[in-house]
């Protein structure tokens, strides 16, 4: 496991730095769970010994490009998102063995533009100027897939959320978050003095609130309508509402904004509560999941079952029985992760999405003199932090199900590809260049 | 060996790497912020510090408390001061140290019981330096500058 090797560009410094370290630390990780899998099969396949080497090499090569070109980057983001995706590629291997391949090419595409990212000049300054021609492609991206959309299922009845050429899927309101995000920062930053002139009226906030703060809320809100409606695409509208209140609250520091939001989500989800036949479902089996056990609430209610399964140290890999739960590999990883890894893996799996996100937010703080890369640090570490919450509560019955993928772990080649960007936008930004 | 005994002896190992993940992020978050407090202490204590005394006997005791000397020190009873004192014969803005043109100046700021310097009253400015004794009320303070 000694493949990450890059001596000649730190001859000063130790060999074992933070991240290589950790990065060690995942291999030997992986290595021992690839090794009880082989054991558990009776057989150590060519493929699953690629899969491994190919997650070796990406790392060594990730580490090695930062190194060069970003020295003095977050050393804490880059292999616990290797850590993270690493595991997601041996949970699917070991609950659907034919995506892994798949996966394991997501995963090359994902770091070499994670790199990319890293190495181009001025992506950020990029963002920034072209954010208009960014949001119409986003738009053309959203009313395409509400056209064109497709679910590589095949089943007629699924949400149609991907746009396919041939066998390659995407999944356009992935790209669509870090789009948005980008857009809402830029317009903050520009509005930043007046928003800011807003909190200085003090006392009569409730009375003079500007276009320019609820134009923005009412836009994403009749966007996060739009892709509910037309996609019943729950989890995206919500999440997407969610990071841009928060966004408008850190552009702001306006609470109300944070009460008027957290009240159109209210009345949002009472009304689609009544009109929509999929939110009613996931409020009814969220309350009492133990009478349609068999039915509606099977996959829930067996998600509960392998998290009681699990313990404390978990079955073991490939010991315990997720493939219980249905399309574990996507939105149920966690409770997989739970049943064969336990609590512990479970607070790993936290502990580790948690320092993302501080890291995140302290990059924002760091950045606070230019508000745009202070706003896009907030709300991509934002984006992570509530589909990581909101797809961990739900699984565990916390709150409604909403189906979003847990970033970095579940299988999909978009959710990879795009928390890899994010990573990649957060390295630039903790480099504080541009 | 059996099976069995290889996959228990593999899921102790992977339990202790996750156990080792754990630490690893907590000793190197734990190092980040000790760097970082240590950081924003460094910002603040490059020019010294003020070691409040107390007169008994004709001596100068310490009481325990000091305050680091910024490049605008206030004194006073108000709670606003960088250094409140606590001392009815103390005026709400005393006095105040402050670093001008490369010298730490004493200044009176029309206090109702003067200021004094080495226990003798000063009516204008004053160039102060490392070791001499401000007096406000019945407090003293010894400046200390970092070399």
């Amino acid at each position: 496991m000694t493949a990450i090797t890059a001596p000649e560009t730190n001859e000063k410094k130790s060999f074992l730095n933070v991240e290589r370290i950790l990065l060690l630390l995942a291999g030997v990780f992986l290595l021992v769970n690839f090794f009880a899998l082989a054991f558990i099969r009776s057989g150590f396949g060519i493929t699953d010994a690629l899969q491994l080497v190919v997650w070796v090499v990406c790392a060594a090569a990730g580490q090695w490009w930062l190194e060069r070109r970003l020295p003095r980057r977050d050393m804490l983001l880059f292999p616990i998102a290797m850590f993270l995706s690493g595991w997601g590629l041996l949970l699917i291997n070991r609950l659907t063995q034919p995506f892994a391949d798949r996966q394991t090419v997501w995963l090359v595409i994902s770091v070499g533009v994670m790199m990319l990212v890293a190495g181009f000049p001025h992506p950020l300054r990029w963002l920034r100027n072209y954010r208009y021609i960014l949001l119409m492609i986003g738009l053309v991206l959203l009313v395409g897939t509400i056209i064109l959309g497709r679910n590589p299922s095949g089943f007629a009845d699924a949400p149609q959320l991907w746009l396919g050429i041939g066998s390659v899927f995407f999944q356009p309101s992935e790209a669509l978050k870090i789009i948005l995000v980008a857009f809402l920062a830029s317009y903050l930053a520009e509005q930043y003095p007046a928003l800011r002139a807003e909190e200085m009226s003090g006392g009569r906030r409730f009375l003079n609130v500007s276009p320019r703060i609820y134009g923005p809320i009412l836009l994403m809100w009749g966007m996060s309508v739009v892709i509910l409606v037309w996609q019943r695409d729950l989890g995206t509208a919500i999440l997407f509402f969610i990071v841009f209140l928060v966004l408008l609250y850190v552009a702001s520091g306006s609470t109300f904004i944070l009460a008027s939001g957290a009240a159109l989500i209210l009345i949002a989800g009472v009304v689609a509560y009544k009109l929509f036949a999929v939110v009613e479902l996931r409020v009814d089996i969220w309350l009492n999941p133990w009478p349609e056990a068999d039915g509606r609430a099977f996959q829930i209610v067996q998600s509960l079952l392998a998290f009681a399964a699990g313990g404390i140290f978990g079955q073991g890999i490939g010991q315990g029985s997720p493939g219980y739960i249905p399309v574990t590999h996507s939105d149920f990883i966690f409770a997989a992760i739970a049943e064969e890894w336990g609590l512990l893996g479970i607070i790993v799996v936290i502990t580790c999405i948690a320092v993302i996100v501080t890291r995140g937010l302290r990059i924002a703080i760091s950045q606070r003199p230019q508000s745009f890369l202070s706003l896009l640090a907030a709300g991509l570490s934002m984006l992570i932090a509530v589909q990581s919450l909101m797809i961990m509560a739900g699984v565990l019955k916390v709150i409604p199900l909403t189906g979003v993928t847990l970033p970095f772990l579940s299988y999909g080649g978009s959710s990879l590809l795009i928390s890899f960007i994010i990573i990649g936008l957060l390295l630039r930004l903790s480099a504080s260049e541009d | 060996m059996t099976t069995e005994t290889i996959l228990f002896l593999l899921r102790v190992g992977s339990g202790i790497i996750l156990m080792l993940v754990l630490l690893a992020l907590f000793i190197i978050l734990w190092r980040d912020y000790r760097s970082a407090v240590t950081g924003v202490e460094a910002n603040r204590r490059i020019y010294g510090q003020l070691i409040e005394l107390k007169e008994i006997d004709g001596r100068y005791l310490e009481t325990g408390t000091t305050y680091p000397l910024l490049s605008l020190t206030s004194l006073g009873r108000s709670p606003t001061n960088a250094i409140p004192i606590h001392d009815t014969f103390a005026s709400g803005e005393h006095a105040m140290v402050a670093l001008r043109n490369g010298h730490w100046w004493l200044e009176d700021r029309q206090s109702r019981n003067g200021t004094t310097l080495n226990e003798v009253m000063i009516h204008r400015p004053a160039i102060i330096t490392d070791g001499d004794i401000i007096g406000v009320g019945n407090t003293r303070y010894r400046m200390e500058l970092e070399q």
